[in-house]
C-alpha cells in the first residue's frame, strides 16, 4: 500500500504538496472523490485513486468538473464525505452547479479543490477561483506551506459539518507541484459498514431530512448568508491565522497561499524582522473582522502580498474603511499602488524588490558585475528549446494534414482548437494551424458559430479540433449545436487514448475507470455516427489517407463532418520505448538545403528526431530521440528517409 | 533571366491572383501543389531562387532572351511569332475517328511521335468528371483518350515535371500558349545546371484567347446542373455562341457572355495566342470546325509534320488566304489588348530593386505593337 496510506501518527514524509492534500483527505476520512485532470491538480487524484479500494473509498474522474461536482455532492447528500478536485477554471465549468448547492447547502462534509496555476505554467489563462468564493458565499481555505495543505484540508469537512456548506480550499501550482516534510495524522478507521442513503421524506425546509432543493430561494438564501456569518466567526479563532513580528511593526505584511513563503523569504534576506511583520491569513474569505482590526491596528503602514488579482486587498480594504474611525486611516501598499504586478506568479524577488522600496532599505543580493556574468552564461548555455510535439507524436502528423488540406482547399480556412497537447497547434510545431484557442470543448462551439456564417458571406472552411478526452467533456455539446443546426464544420477528433496532457488518466473512451476497475468504454465513432452525420475513421500516420479525406470532407460544404484520427499517444504505455522502425538518411539522396526540398523535414516537419547536420549540409535521424513512427519517410520530396521494421 | 523564390512567387504570382494554374511550379519539391484548379503554397519556402519562380509563365519572363535561345533573334512581337508556314491540317486513315476537338491533328501528332521512338513519353490533359487532370502518356493509343478541349485551365506542366523525375529523355508537350511558355523558360535552363539537356523531345503548342477558372466555372455550373452527372462539354463553333452542357439525357445552354464571365483576370494580360515557343502550333481553321490550323515553327516539328504526313497519320493542305489574314489580325490584337494592360497596370519591364516585371520586352517592340 501506498506511504500515503502510512498509519503511523506523527511520521513525516517528504510529499508532494498534492500528495499532502489526499493525505489530508484520507485523515478525514474522505469516501467519495472526484475530479476532472488538470495541471497543477491532477496528482491528488491520482493518489487517492491508488488508495481506493484499500481505503473503501470511491474514486472517479468525471467527464467533467461539473460532473464531478455532481457526483461529489450525492455522496455528501448521501451521508458520506466528500471532495472534487479541479484546475482554476474548472471551477468556472462547475459554478452553474455550486451556484444551485450553495443554496441547498451540504450534509457530511464536502469540500471542493481548486488548484491554481498563476503566471499559467500549464494553462492557457490565469482564471482565478477564488471569486467564486465571494459569489457563491461559500468559505475558502488557502494553505500557506505544504504542512497546511495536509491539515487545513482536513479542517476543511470539518468545517464543512459545522456550518452544513461546501468548503473551498486553494492551492497554487509552487505548492502542489512543490515538496516538503509533512507530518501525519491518525487515519479513521477503514469503515466497511457505512450506512449511506439520502434522506429526502422530511419536512421540505429541514436540512437533515428535507429534499435538496433551492426553493423558496428567499429563505435559502438566508440561510446561506448564517452560515457564512457562522463561519467568520469560527475563522476569527482559526489556528491558521498566525501573526509573526514585534507587536508594533513599521510595516505590516498581509498575506496567503504559497506567498506567505516568499515573504518570510523576503523578509529574512532583508533581515528586517525587527520592522516587519507578518500576518498570515488561512481563512480568506469571509475575513474575520475582529481579526483584521486587531492586526491593523499595529501599524499605519500595511502591504498586502498575494498573486494575481488584488482580491483579499479588496476585501481588506472594505474593513479597513469601515473601522477607519476606531483604528485611524492607513497606508496601503500592494497591488492597486503599484508594488507588485496584477498578472503573473509571485516570487521572493519581486516580493524582495518591494518590501526595499516600501521600507527604503538598501540590498544586493550579488554584484551587478556578476548578475551581469551569470545572464550571459545563461544565456548561452541554456539551449534554446522551444515548445514541441513529442517526437512519434501523431498530433503532428494529424496537423501536418489538416493543415495541407486548408492550404489545398486555399479558401484561408482555420482551425479552432481548445485545451490538450493539441492545443500546441497554434505553434510552429503543429504548423500554426490553431487560429482560435479557448476553453475545453471550445473549438467545435466556435466553429459550429463560424459555420453558420454562410449567409454574410463568409467562405472560409472551418475546422475543429478536439482531444478525446475533451469530446466527453465538452466537445460533444459542441457537436450537438452544429448538428442540429446544420452548421458547415469538419470536425477533427484527435483521439490519442487517453488524457495524455496530464498523464493517460482515463476517461470515458476506455474500458478502464480511476481505480482500474472495468466499465464499458464509450465508442466516439458510434455516438458521432448516431446524429445521423458523415463519420470517417483515419490514422493520423498515414499522411496521404488522411489528407485525401480531409480535402474531401473540407471541401464538402454542407453540414457536419466528423473525422476521427486514431494514433495512441507517443508517452502511452503501449507506445512509449517501442520503436516500430529503425530510421536512416541517405546522405547522398538528400536534397538538403536545394531547390527541390529546402530542408521539409528539419525545417517544416521539425521532428525532434530529425536534425540538421550545417557542415554536411544534410538531414540526419537522431537515434536516441527518433520514436521509429516512420512517418517522415512520406513527407522527403526524394525518398532519401529510409525506414526499417525494427527487430 | 531574374530568378527568384518562392516567396516572390507568392507575392507577384498568387496573390495578384496572375497564377493560371498552368502547373510549371508543381511537382518540383513538396511545397506547391494544385488542388481543382488552385494553386496552394503547403509550406514557405525560404530559397531566395528556385524553380518555381524561373519556370512561371506570369512574372520575369524575358521575351528577348526566350526568342533568342530559340529564334536566333529578339523578340519582334510579330502576330504570330516566328514560325516557317501555316497550313491546315487533319487526322489521316491511319488515325481511327476520334473525340477530337477539331481535325484530330493534336492527337494524331502526338500518337505518332509515341509509336515512332521520337518521344517517350507525352504530357497531356485527361479529364475527370469535369476536372481537367494532367496525364502521362508512354502508350500512343493512350493519346486519344485526351483528346479534345477541357475548357478551364489545367495544371498540365506538373506532369513534364514527373516525366523529368521519372528520367524520360524525350518527353512531348501539348499547351495551351501560357504553358508553353513556361517550357520554354524551363528548357532554357535558368538555374544554370551543369550538364543540363533539352527533356522535352517536341512541343505542340494551341491556340487559346482564353481558359475558365475551374473552380469559379464549377460552382456556376453546379447551379444550373448536378455537376457529377455531366458527361460532356462543348462550345460549338460560330455563330452558336453558347456552351453546351450534357448532364445525363438533358442538354443546356450557356450563353458565352455569361461563360466568360468565369475567365480569369491573367487571361487578359496573356499576350500570346498561337503558343509561339513551341515547336507545332495548332488551333480550329476559322468556318471549319473539323480541320486544324497548323504552324509550323521549327526544324524538327517540320521533320514530323512531314514525315506523319507521309505515312498517313496527317492530312496537310494550304490555308485559305482569309483565313490566314483573320488569324494575323486576330493574335495581334490578343497582344496589342495585352501589352497595353500590362503596361497601364505596371507590369512591363520594372526595373526596380525590390519589384519584379510581368513581362520584359524590347522597348521597340513595345512601341510597335501598341502604336
Ligand atoms: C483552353 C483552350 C482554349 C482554346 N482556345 C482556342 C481558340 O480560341 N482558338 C482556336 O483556334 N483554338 C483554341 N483551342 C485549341 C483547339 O480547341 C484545339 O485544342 C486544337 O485545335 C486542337 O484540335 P485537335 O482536334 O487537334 O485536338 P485533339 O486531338 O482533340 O487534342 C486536344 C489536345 O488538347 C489538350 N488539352 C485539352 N484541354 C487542355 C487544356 N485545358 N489545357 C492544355 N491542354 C489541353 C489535350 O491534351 C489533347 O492532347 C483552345 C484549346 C484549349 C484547351
Ligand atoms: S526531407 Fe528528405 S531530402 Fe529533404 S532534407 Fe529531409 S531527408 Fe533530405
Ligand atoms: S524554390 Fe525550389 S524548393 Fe522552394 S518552393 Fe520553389 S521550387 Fe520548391
Ligand atoms: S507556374 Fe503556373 S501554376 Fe505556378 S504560379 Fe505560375 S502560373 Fe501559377
Ligand atoms: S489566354 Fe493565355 S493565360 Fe489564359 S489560358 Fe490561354 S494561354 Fe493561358
Amino acid at each position: 500500500m501506498s506511504y500515503l496510506a502510512d498509519n503511523n501518527e506523527g511520521v513525516q514524509h517528504l510529499l508532494l504538496g498534492n500528495e499532502a492534500i489526499a493525505r489530508g483527505a484520507l485523515e478525514a476520512g474522505v469516501k467519495v472523490a472526484t475530479g476532472y485532470p488538470g495541471t497543477p491538480s491532477s496528482e491528488i487524484m491520482e493518489s487517492l485513486s491508488k488508495v481506493a479500494h484499500g481505503r473503501n473509498m470511491y474514486v472517479e474522474w468525471s467527464i467533467n468538473e461539473k460532473l464531478a461536482m455532481e457526483v461529489a455532492a450525492a455522496g455528501s447528500f448521501a451521508r458520506l464525505r466528500s471532495m472534487c478536485v479541479m484546475k482554476q477554471n474548472g471551477v468556472n465549468v462547475g459554478s452553474d452547479f455550486l451556484l444551485h448547492l450553495a443554496l441547498t447547502g451540504t450534509r457530511e462534509g464536502m469540500v471542493i479543490i481548486a488548484c491554481e496555476d498563476p503566471g499559467a505554467h500549464s494553462s492557457i489563462n490565469e482564471g482565478e477561483a477564488r471569486m467564486f468564493a465571494g459569489m457563491l458565499e461559500i468559505p475558502l481555505l488557502e494553505p500557506g506551506d505544504f504542512q497546511e495543505l495536509k491539515d487545513m484540508v482536513k479542517w476543511a469537512f470539518d468545517l464543512s459539518e459545522e456550518i452544513r456548506n461546501l468548503v473551498m480550499v486553494r492551492s497554487v501550482t509552487r505548492l502542489s507541484h512543490g515538496s516538503g516534510n509533512v507530518k501525519f495524522g491518525k487515519l479513521p478507521e477503514i469503515d466497511t459498514n457505512v450506512d449511506a442513503g439520502f434522506q429526502c421524506d422530511g419536512f421540505i425546509l429541514d436540512p437533515d431530512k428535507g429534499a435538496m432543493i433551492s426553493m423558496p430561494v428567499n429563505h435559502f438564501h438566508g440561510r446561506l448568508q448564517e452560515k457564512l456569518k457562522k463561519a467568520r466567526e469560527i475563522f476569527e479563532d482559526c489556528l491558521f491565522n498566525t501573526y509573526n513580528g514585534v507587536e508594533k511593526p513599521e510595516l505590516l505584511i498581509i498575506t496567503s497561499s504559497a506567498c506567505n513563503l516568499y515573504c518570510k523569504e523576503a523578509i529574512a534576506l532583508l533581515g528586517v524582522e525587527d520592522r516587519v511583520g507578518l500576518l498570515k491569513l488561512g481563512t480568506t474569505w469571509p475575513l474575520p473582522p475582529e481579526l483584521i482590526k486587531k492586526n491593523l491596528s499595529r501599524t499605519d503602514n500595511i502591504f498586502i502580498v498575494e498573486e494575481v488579482l488584488p482580491i483579499m486587498e479588496g476585501n481588506i480594504k472594505v474593513l479597513a474603511a469601515e473601522m477607519a474611525p476606531e483604528i485611524g486611516v492607513k497606508n496601503f501598499y500592494g497591488k492597486n499602488a503599484g508594488n507588485l504586478p496584477t498578472s503573473g506568479e509571485l516570487n521572493p524577488d519581486l516580493v524582495l524588490d518591494a518590501l526595499k522600496t516600501i521600507l527604503s532599505v538598501e540590498y544586493e543580493d550579488m554584484p551587478e558585475s556578476y548578475k551581469k556574468k551569470a545572464q550571459a552564461v545563461a544565456l548561452t548555455g541554456a539551449p534554446n528549446r522551444e515548445l514541441t510535439f513529442c517526437p512519434g507524436c501523431p498530433h503532428r502528423a494529424s496537423f501536418w494534414s489538416i493543415h495541407g488540406a486548408l492550404k489545398l482547399d486555399g479558401r484561408k480556412g482555420f482551425v479552432c482548437g481548445d485545451i490538450g497537447c493539441y492545443g500546441l497547434g497554434v505553434l510552429p510545431t503543429g504548423f500554426s494551424t490553431i487560429k482560435a484557442l479557448h476553453a475545453m470543448g471550445s473549438g467545435i462551439g466556435v466553429a459550429s458559430g463560424f459555420g453558420k456564417l454562410r449567409q454574410f458571406g463568409m467562405d472560409q472552411a472551418v475546422v475543429a479540433v478536439c482531444g478525446d478526452s475533451t469530446f466527453f467533456h465538452a466537445g460533444i455539446n459542441g457537436l450537438l449545436n452544429a448538428v442540429h443546426h446544420s452548421s458547415d464544420v469538419t470536425f477533427i477528433v484527435l483521439d490519442n487514448g487517453g488524457t495524455a496532457m496530464t498523464g493517460f488518466q482515463p476517461h470515458p473512451g476506455l474500458t478502464v475507470n480511476a481505480m482500474g476497475d472495468e466499465v464499458p468504454g464509450l465508442d466516439i465513432a458510434a455516438i458521432c455516427g448516431s446524429l445521423g452525420i458523415r463519420v470517417e475513421i483515419g490514422d493520423p500516420f498515414d499522411l496521404k489517407g488522411t489528407q485525401e479525406t480531409l480535402t474531401e470532407l473540407i471541401q464538402d460544404k454542407k453540414g457536419v463532418k466528423v473525422l476521427i484520427l486514431r494514433k495512441n499517444c507517443a508517452l502511452s504505455p503501449e507506445r512509449k520505448n517501442k520503436k516500430d522502425y529503425e530510421m536512416h538518411i541517405d546522405e547522398g539522396i538528400c536534397l538538403g538545403e536545394n531547390c527541390g526540398c529546402n530542408r521539409l523535414c528539419t525545417r517544416i516537419f521539425r521532428c525532434p528526431g530529425l536534425v540538421w547536420d550545417q557542415e554536411r549540409k544534410t538531414s540526419r535521424i537522431d537515434e536516441a530521440i527518433c520514436a521509429g513512427c516512420g512517418v517522415c519517410v512520406d513527407i522527403c520530396p526524394a525518398e532519401a528517409i529510409k525506414k526499417k521494421e525494427a527487430a | 533571366m531574374r530568378v527568384f523564390g518562392s516567396n516572390e512567387l507568392l507575392k507577384d504570382v498568387l496573390e495578384r491572383d496572375l497564377c493560371i494554374g498552368c502547373g510549371a511550379c508543381m511537382e518540383l519539391c513538396p511545397y506547391l501543389k494544385s488542388h481543382r484548379g488552385k494553386t496552394a503554397m503547403l509550406f514557405p519556402c525560404t530559397l531566395p531562387e528556385g524553380r518555381c519562380h524561373a519556370y512561371c509563365p506570369k512574372v520575369e519572363v524575358n521575351l528577348d532572351d526566350l526568342s533568342l535561345k530559340f529564334f536566333d533573334t529578339s523578340y519582334e512581337g510579330t502576330p504570330l511569332g516566328s514560325y516557317r508556314y501555316v497550313k491546315t491540317a487533319r487526322a489521316g486513315e491511319k488515325v481511327d475517328n476520334g473525340d477530337f476537338q477539331a481535325g484530330g491533328t493534336v492527337s494524331a501528332l502526338m500518337s505518332f511521335a509515341l509509336k515512332k521512338g521520337y518521344l517517350d513519353a507525352a504530357v497531356l490533359t485527361d479529364r475527370k468528371g469535369i476536372l481537367p487532370v494532367p496525364r502521362l502518356v508512354t502508350n500512343p493509343e493512350d493519346v486519344f483518350t485526351c483528346s479534345s478541349s477541357k475548357y478551364t485551365a489545367a495544371p498540365t506542366l506538373l506532369a513534364c515535371n514527373q516525366a523529368i523525375k521519372k528520367g524520360y529523355k524525350r518527353t512531348g508537350v501539348v499547351g495551351t500558349p501560357c504553358q508553353v511558355l513556361a517550357l520554354a523558360q524551363m528548357r532554357s535552363n535558368p538555374m544554370k545546371e551543369k550538364d543540363f539537356t533539352d527533356p522535352v523531345g517536341l512541343v505542340v503548342g494551341l491556340f487559346c484567347t482564353w481558359a475558365l477558372d475551374f473552380r469559379a466555372f464549377e460552382a456556376f455550373i453546379s447551379e444550373h446542373v448536378d455537376v457529377n452527372k455531366i458527361t460532356k462539354l462543348d462550345i460549338p463553333p460560330p455563330p452558336a455562341e453558347s456552351m453546351e452542357v450534357f448532364a445525363g439525357d438533358d442538354k443546356i445552354e450557356i450563353s458565352l457572355d455569361e461563360i466568360r464571365q468565369l475567365i480569369p483576370e491573367t487571361c487578359s494580360y496573356c499576350i500570346d495566342m498561337t503558343s509561339e515557343f513551341s515547336d507545332i502550333s495548332v488551333g480550329v481553321l476559322e468556318g471549319r470546325p473539323d480541320i486544324n490550323t497548323l504552324i509550323i515553327r521549327t526544324e524538327r516539328g517540320k521533320n514530323i509534320v512531314d514525315e506523319a504526313q507521309e505515312e498517313g497519320y496527317l492530312v496537310v493542305g494550304e490555308i485559305p488566304e482569309e483565313n490566314l489574314e483573320h488569324l494575323i489580325w486576330a493574335a495581334g490584337n490578343k497582344k496589342k489588348k495585352a501589352l497595353i494592360k500590362g503596361k497601364q497596370d505596371g507590369l512591363l519591364n520594372i526595373s526596380e530593386e525590390d519589384k519584379r516585371a510581368y513581362l520584359r520586352v524590347n522597348t521597340k517592340t513595345i512601341e510597335k505593337i501598341i502604336a
